[in-house]
């Protein structure tokens, strides 16, 4: 389960404090306007950002002193998920080893990540030479290789046109069933993932301002400016 | 039938061209083609060996340490950064000839360094001229623009790729390799051509450095041919030689100088995972001691000339600065009104006529500007005009001329990209709306040309401000201008008062390229 327990993070032009509880297993969509602080939750999980106070755990470790390349957690951005020369086999193996430095099975898992998600006899390919699915798809192989626990996606399949984003939400949710991870997606659509998540989360003005199921969220009144 | 008439553009392509043509037939027929190559082959090898080898090793040295430096920059934060950026990004517009004040005033035989030696009771007979003082204003000149252009390529990574080495835990060789490495192997292969050719070409700190005729670049055997031998066909020659090697170099650098394209990162910067590493970290402040210790002086050696501007500002200085302020404004006005023309032309081939042949004409032809040696174009359009003008009117005619041709490529490159994206925005709601000639270019293209207009402009009259190159032909009693002046002081060793000059030529170049940067980066 990740708990998140009044975090709170301060710039000079942003302030920010979040509570929010997600099962473990489950697949949370965070909503809300732009510049409401989505991102940045996702970032503070991750270790890219380090709140003054409050707590943070995952099944029971607390996430806060650890480095982000000690979390629990796998990130896939927007955008800039790839490193351009490398190849799809090559950017998914360094979600395992860094160094490029693989041995048989290891080997094995990337190929089986990249078939899970659609990718077979595209492993050679460099991200130039892929589409804006096909490269999502990649980073989503990343992660599912690294083996953490924890899936942070950022709004990542918002450049897709919305047969393809679709497509890709099928991916997620068949990623979650079957690998026991726990993931939570940012996204501007929440009608898309209405039928896939379990738990859909508010966030604006830099607060969690409700959570509940996607049926109970977006039936609040703020929902009709949800995607702003 | 009315012939239409041509594009302003292809007309000033067709002068550019004939201007050049024109000027080597000149210095070809004037000594009836004699000499020929093969008479100047043993002089014209050592200077092509002397030419080649001070570029490579000059190129090697400031690309080495200019990378290093960017490296260290961009991985370290300290108080005063931000001013050193901007010293760097500046740099490029220090004049050659204020650069060889500062390494004599440094490391010369009366310097700075001689003279702590001396009190401490050491001397040496170590001299400055030759390699040591070429290399040494050469990379004082390129590396420091070496680190700048490398740093903006680093700075360019997107945040979301650092977030991702610091979340799968990359070391500090994977972040070079996966992320500094690609951004150096596409910036550094252009950057080095450019710094080449530069060297290649380099005039003024050969000249001043190179301690005599058997240090000579190719630049300063023209030089020579034409003012101490008159020896038109052999300039001749030796500028068909270098326009070989230059326009080699300059093609090369036209296909391999591409940047990755600037890619929108997340509301925060995210921080490099390699900060943090000890041994980097001491290597990084190595770098910087290196770095302040080496341009440190430098810098500090012309801003002492602070102390002597009272003593310099007479009459002579300011007819100088007069000259040089006159030049360089009209060197400005030349360089952007044929890039605006020329501009336009490529704009029409490529999006209105669809030859993009044509278009591709058009931009590489101030590039290759470049590789023509001033000096032979000079000297072949004085040839083509001394009857009717005198020699100290010709340089005030050709100056402008020559420093705003070599000042096209730089305004073109400002220019010409705004005049398409102006065009592809608003081309067709212009006509549709019956938008032709001037009412067209105040409406549609001067609101988005005005700020890009203006940086060119200040960039090319600080590059010819500071100049030390045809003007050491005409310059004498009748035509001094600032550059001129603080050579003559060198020359003369009054060290002092060329110091002081130094400093005016220095503070007037920063101020334009500073005003330059700022109408760059500023918004419609």
């Amino acid at each position: 389960m990740l708990r998140i327990e009044n975090c709170r993070l301060v710039w000079p032009d942003f302030r920010a404090e979040y509570t929010l509880t997600v099962a473990a297993g489950a697949l949370c969509a965070i909503v809300g306007p732009s510049g409401g602080g989505k991102t940045t939750l996702l970032h503070m999980i991750a270790g890219f950002e380090t709140p003054e106070s409050g707590a943070l755990s995952f099944d029971g470790q607390d996430l806060l002193p650890l480095p982000p390349a000690k979390r629990p957690v796998a990130m896939v951005f927007q955008d800039h998920n790839l490193f351009p020369h490398l190849t799809a086999e090559e950017n998914a193996s360094l979600g395992l080893r860094p160094s490029l430095r693989l041995d048989r099975s290891e080997r094995e898992a990337v190929v089986d990540a990249l078939a899970a998600v659609g990718l077979s006899g595209l492993e050679r390919r460099r991200p130039e030479d892929m589409s804006g699915g096909q490269r999502q798809r990649v980073a989503l192989a990343r992660a599912l290789v690294s083996r953490r626990p924890l899936i942070l996606l950022d709004e990542p399949f918002s450049s897709l046109d919305p047969a393809l984003r679709e497509d890709m939400i099928l991916v997620v949710d068949a990623m979650r069933r079957h690998r026991a991870v726990t993931i939570l997606m940012t996204i501007h659509t929440p009608d898309e993932v209405a039928d896939v998540a379990d738990q859909m989360a508010f966030v604006a003005e830099g607060r969690v301002v409700a959570s509940g199921s996607p049926a109970e969220v977006m039936s609040r009144p703020w929902s009709s400016d949800r995607s702003a | 039938m009315r012939l239409p008439l041509p594009h302003p553009g292809s007309i000033v392509a067709f002068a550019i061209l004939a201007l050049v043509g024109g000027s080597f037939i000149a210095l070809v027929t004037i000594d009836g083609g004699k000499p020929t190559l093969l008479s100047i082959g043993p002089y014209l090898f050592r200077v092509l060996v002397f030419s080649l080898t001070q570029a490579t090793l000059s190129t090697l040295l400031s690309i080495g340490f200019g990378t290093a430096l960017a490296l260290a920059l961009a991985r370290r934060r300290f108080p005063g950064r931000d001013a050193v950026l901007a010293a760097l990004g500046t740099t490029m517009v220090i004049p050659g000839i204020v650069a060889v004040l500062a390494v004599i005033s440094v490391y010369g035989r009366s310097g700075w360094i001689a003279s702590g030696l001396s009190v401490l009771g050491w001397s040496s007979d170590a001299s400055i001229f030759g390699y040591p003082g070429i290399l040494i204003a050469h990379v004082f000149l390129n590396s420091p623009f070496v680190a700048r252009i490398v740093l903006d390529g680093l700075s360019v990574v997107p945040a979301e790729q650092w977030r991702l080495a610091s979340s799968l835990g990359f070391t500090p060789g994977q972040s070079f390799r996966h992320l500094d490495w690609p951004v150096l192997r596409a910036e550094l292969p252009g950057l080095a051509s450019l710094v080449f050719l530069l060297c290649f070409k380099s005039f003024a700190i050969v000249l001043a450095l190179g301690g005599g005729p058997g240090r000579a670049t190719l630049e300063v055997a023209i030089y020579e041919a034409l003012k101490i031998d008159f020896d038109f066909g052999r300039a001749a020659w030796l500028a068909l030689v270098q326009i070989a090697v230059c326009l080699s170099v300059t093609l090369a650098l036209n296909r391999a100088f591409t940047r990755p394209p600037a890619a929108l990162t997340t509301r925060l910067p995210a921080a490099r995972t390699d900060r943090s590493h000890r041994a980097l970290k001491r290597v990084d402040v190595g770098v910087l001691i290196i770095a302040s210790v080496f341009i440190g002086p430098l810098l500090l050696s012309v801003l002492s000339g602070i102390a002597f501007i009272g003593a310099v500002l007479d009459r002579d200085v300011a007819v100088a600065f007069a000259t040089s302020l006159a030049i360089a404004t009209a060197a400005a006005a030349v360089a952007c009104l044929l890039a605006l023309a020329l501009g336009a032309a490529a704009r029409r081939a490529r999006l209105r006529s669809r030859s993009p042949a044509v278009a591709a004409f058009y931009d590489i032809l101030p590039n290759l500007l470049l590789a023509v040696p001033p000096f032979a174009l000079t000297a072949g359009l004085f040839l083509m005009m001394r009857r009717f003008v005198e020699p100290a009117q010709a340089g005030f005619l050709l100056l402008p001329l020559i420093n705003g041709l070599a000042a096209l490529p730089f305004a073109y490159r400002s220019i010409a990209p705004r005049q398409f994206i102006a065009e592809e925005r608003y081309g067709r709601l212009s006509q549709t709306l019956g938008l032709s000639g001037w009412s067209r270019f105040s409406i549609m293209d001067w609101p988005m040309l005005r700020r890009p207009f203006a940086a060119a402009f200040a960039l090319s009259m600080a590059l010819s401000f500071g100049d030390f190159g045809i003007v050491a032909l005409f310059g004498g009693a009748e035509l001094r201008t600032l550059p001129y002046l603080l050579y003559e002081r060198l020359g003369a060793y009054r060290l002092d008062e060329a110091s002081a000059i130094g400093l005016l030529i220095l503070a007037m170049a920063f101020c334009l390229a500073h005003l330059s940067g700022r109408m760059s980066h500023a918004a419609d």
